[in-house]
């Protein structure tokens, strides 16, 4: 399961990058660009956070600096 | 345990705090790629690229500026921060104790957290004008100092209550979603480069057929150089580069990282900053730039930096909710820090209150435009006010036991306050600061280079009279 996940997020990251390459090569308009993004964006959310969200946030790394 | 998750954890500072990481707790180089990538991809980042094109900047002047002050930051990282991190091997916060007593950090820590608050303040204002995509108020022009309207005053309300109470309740959530938006967001930052580079193509009629062809298009017409936006300094490649180099500098030449690498194998391994600085202060920042110059190009007379309406014209509702996120979780550890800063001050009170009240000053803050449109001068100032202490430590490390003088003195003496230290650090602020008010604020992203040799000299001298006459408690 956690394997799906992680082909299907990363999918989802070349999903969200493709459509903007096709709009600059002039192989797609905007709009559709746009949905796109944001249908990739969606499923990122959603499958990352499958196989993410057990692992520990990013840490403030200054707190060290305070006493 | 994986070493990402390990390395998450050691950064927390929960762990050798007051002692030095023992080599079986040492991270190996990837843990620091993906720190450093994620840390340099902020909200901020939206507002930087655009003030450089309202700074006037050329084509060459932004990229060759940009590359070249990236490099410098990483090299001192490298060189600066990274060795004293790799052995010492302590926390900054515990280094500046060693040498400068209890009391004295503690001030350190108060300017650290007032900086941190305008900086939260910064990113909140970056979130806020998502809303007014949506809610469509009047948001402030690129000259406001002052909140324009009650609908832009109501939404940095919103945005910042919001993020206030999270930081409050600790933001192991939000945390959470910013390690799942990192690797996402570069992307949709890459994005709006691309589609904004289009954009520019369709508008001019440019045909573009290879990277000549680019560079020509960005020349002529993406930044095509020339004044700046009244009441702004001309950006010139010292300008951009300086810039980028300091930007970090309370990280690097100030030291704070040595928190961070304290934990890295071989201090080489602080090369992994090349990925937050070409990752979000470079492609972040000229992708954001691009959007903005497109904007001036449509319509010359919008001189608005509004990241909202920006991402939103490139990436739709996409570019909307990177605006949030980038903002949302980048102030929200901001507040969480300043809060830290502020308890150490008055050590009595609970953190909830403490990150509470912070929060109310950094939204109070992102009320007034000029923070955020002044961006790149607080940032300069950021770096300046911080720095000081970074060539404190570098100075203590490498050449006050070679000049017959005795390193972190404050615990050999067992005194709570160096008065070198301090005089180090208020002197070189005098001195800097007087250059900016006298010569010219164009001399505030200059200035920290001599700042920094100006505090090594100060603490050099100070420390020959205050080691003679300031002995160990016992000897007394």
């Amino acid at each position: 399961m956690r394997s799906i996940l992680i082909i299907v997020s990363l999918v989802s990251l070349v999903a969200l990058i493709l459509p903007s390459i096709l709009f600059l090569a002039g192989r797609m308009d905007l709009d559709k660009a746009k949905w796109i993004m944001l249908l990739a964006t969606i499923i990122w959310f959603v499958t990352a956070t499958g196989w993410m969200w057990k692992e520990p946030g990013k840490t403030q790394k200054d707190e060290a600096v305070i006493p | 345990m994986s070493e990402e998750r390990h390395s998450q954890q050691t950064q927390a500072g929960d762990e050798f705090e007051r002692e030095p990481v023992p080599q079986n707790r040492l991270l190996g180089f990837k843990s620091f790629i993906g720190m450093y990538a994620g840390e340099h991809c902020a909200g901020t980042e939206l507002m930087i690229g655009p003030l450089f094109v309202a700074a006037g900047v050329s084509a060459f002047d932004l990229v060759v500026g940009l590359i070249a002050g990236n490099v410098l930051a990483v090299l001192s990282w490298m060189f600066l921060c990274a060795p004293i991190a790799t052995r010492a091997r302590l926390t900054l916060y515990y280094q500046l104790e060693k040498i400068c007593g209890r009391q004295l950090v503690t001030l350190y820590n108060l300017a650290n957290g007032v900086m941190f608050c305008f900086l939260a303040g910064a990113m909140v204002t970056v979130s806020a004008t998502a809303l007014g995509v949506w809610f469509k108020f009047p948001m402030p022009e690129l000259s406001d100092l002052y909140p324009n309207s009650v609908g832009w005053v109501i939404a940095v309300l919103a945005c910042g209550a919001m993020i206030s109470v999270v930081a409050a309740y600790g933001y192991e959530i939000v945390s959470k979603v910013a390690n799942i938006a990192a690797p996402w967001m570069v992307l949709v930052f890459i994005a709006f480069g691309l589609v904004g580079l289009k954009q520019f193509i369709d508008a001019t009629g440019s045909e573009v057929h290879n990277l000549t062809d680019v560079w020509t298009l960005a020349k002529t017409h993406i930044w095509q150089g020339g004044a700046p936006h009244p009441g702004r300094v001309k950006f010139t490649l010292w300008h951009v580069m300086f810039f980028a180099w300091f930007c970090n500098m309370a990280m690097h030449i100030g030291m704070s990282d040595l928190s961070v690498l304290r934990f890295a194998k071989k201090s080489w391994y602080a090369v992994a900053s090349g990925t937050g600085m070409f990752l979000g202060h470079f492609l972040a920042w000229l992708a954001a730039a691009i959007l903005y110059a497109f904007q001036m190009h449509a319509e010359p007379g919008n001189t608005k930096v509004l990241p909202g309406p920006l991402a939103y014209q490139a990436a739709g509702l996409t570019g909307l909710i990177c605006v949030i996120i980038a903002g949302w979780t980048t102030a929200n550890p901001t507040i969480y820090r300043a809060g830290l800063a502020f308890q150490a001050v008055v050590p009595r009170s609970s953190r909830f209150r403490v990150t509470l009240i912070t929060g109310a000053i950094a939204t109070v803050a992102a009320m007034f435009p000029a923070l955020a449109m002044r961006l790149l001068d607080f940032v300069a100032l950021y770096g300046l006010v911080l720095m000081p202490m970074g060539a404190v430590v570098f100075v203590d490390f490498w050449l006050i036991p070679k000049l017959g003088l005795r390193g972190s003195y404050a615990e050999f003496s067992g005194r709570h306050f160096n008065w070198a230290a301090f005089a180090a650090w208020i002197v070189t602020l005098a001195v800097c600061l007087a250059i900016v008010f006298i010569v010219g604020n164009w001399t505030l992203y200059f200035v920290a280079l001599p700042g920094w040799f100006i505090a090594s000299v100060v603490y050099i001298v100070l420390s020959r009279f205050y080691q003679k006459q300031v002995h160990p408690a016992a000897a007394l």
